[in-house]
């Protein structure tokens, strides 16, 4: 079975997004410089493939997975990324009450994270499922959930913005990688149960 | 030569759990973030880095820090200079090497010429603050423990955008107890 990963790329001061983020500005004002060490390309994320090795690393294994959770508020202000984040794999999209149409492509509404982290699970069989999203990671943090976290650290203080986290339990971590990009790092934690 | 900020935060970007008082000064479960510091005499990182903020030659800090710290009677390393921000100078003197100050430019200049040629510590979240704001910080050695607080006193709030340069990074070695491994990760104010 595979495990639930969140990749987040976070200013050092702990923002995923700077202030005003909106459908039109998914990142905030000033927020894309956290996405600066992906690279420039079109609308395909395959495209944005870093060239260097520790980015290349983090970018390989977020298209390894085999399901994507993420919050309606992610998934709107990424366009629901055409109904296909990558390869076609499942999209769950946790929310507090589903909308009566139906999302695009291969996403589907989740209104509790339990079933969604099962759902998930079930569909990306022996591949990682991508976590994505700061209201979703917290949930899945408060459930117990999250196996670990990827973190993009961008060395930037964004000052204000969306938080990747707020107002959540005491949770013990294990470093389990450090890779070092030219602008960024990426840090990877185990989540203790 | 460089005023540092050297501060040991959660992943989450906390520097003391909640509820802190000067009877608790770490707050609530927050002296999780000092495990590292039990191998601070250890060859390595965590060594290296402790040895580094004790080699400075003055010290800002902000009243809070202070005062929860019993105000260091006096004294935090080698009788250096120790500058405290504060809104409101009190009317009894402070204790050994320490002088109050209510101006962070006046106490960066003031922390500057103290030390020299030898670089100033800033520590707690409310000096580095008020020094970011006025283009006074240098540097931020940061020192990045894998626990989620939850909650806190964070480190960065409400700051103006500031751009950083990743100058260092040092990891506890494998080999350490996960308990005690922290990345230190050192940033220039650009």
């Amino acid at each position: 079975m595979g495990k639930i990963v969140l990749y987040m790329s976070m200013s050092v001061d702990g923002f995923i997004a700077g202030p005003d983020d909106s459908e039109e500005h998914g990142l905030g004002v000033g927020g894309e410089v956290l996405h600066g060490w992906l690279a420039d390309g079109g609308v395909d994320p395959a495209s944005h493939r870093p060239s260097d090795e520790a980015g290349a690393t983090v970018f390989d294994e977020v298209l390894a997975t085999g399901a994507v959770i993420t919050g309606r508020r992610t998934f709107e202000f990424a366009g629901g990324w055409v109904g296909d984040h990558h390869d076609g794999v499942p999209i769950f999209v946790l929310t507090r009450a589903a909308p009566p149409e139906p999302p695009p492509g291969s996403a589907r509404y989740v209104t509790d994270i339990a079933s969604c982290v099962a759902e998930a699970k079930a569909a990306a069989g022996d591949r990682d499922v991508l976590l994505h999203g700061a209201a979703t990671a917290q949930e899945c943090l408060r459930a117990g959930l999250l196996d670990e976290m990827q973190l993009s650290v961008v060395p930037v203080l964004l000052g204000r913005g969306r938080r990747l986290f707020a107002d959540l339990p005491h949770v013990e971590l294990e470093l389990v990688r450090v890779l070092d990009g030219p602008a960024v790092q990426h840090l990877g934690y185990r989540v203790e149960r | 030569m460089a005023i540092r900020l050297d501060m040991t935060m959660s992943v989450d970007g906390y520097v003391v759990g909640p509820d802190d008082s000067v009877d608790a000064p770490m707050g609530d479960g927050g002296f999780r973030l000092f495990n590292w510091l039990d191998r601070r005499n250890d060859p390595g990182p965590s060594g290296q880095v402790v040895a580094e903020s004790m080699a400075t030659r003055a010290v800002i800090a902000g009243r809070r820090t202070f005062e929860h710290a019993g105000q260091w009677n006096g004294d935090h390393h080698d009788g250096v200079p120790i500058f405290i921000l504060t809104r409101e100078i009190p009317a009894e003197p402070p204790p050994g090497s320490v002088r109050y100050v209510t101006d962070a430019r006046e106490a960066a200049a003031l922390a500057r010429a103290a030390a020299g040629d030898a670089d100033v510590v800033v520590m707690g979240a409310g000096a580095p603050q008020a020094l970011l704001r006025v283009g006074e910080l240098d540097e931020m050695e940061l020192h990045v423990v894998p626990v989620l607080l939850g909650r806190g006193r964070r480190l960065f709030d409400d700051l103006p955008r500031v751009d950083l340069e990743l100058v260092r990074r040092l990891t506890t070695g494998e080999e350490v107890d996960p308990a005690q491994r922290v990345v230190h990760l050192r940033y220039r104010v650009r």
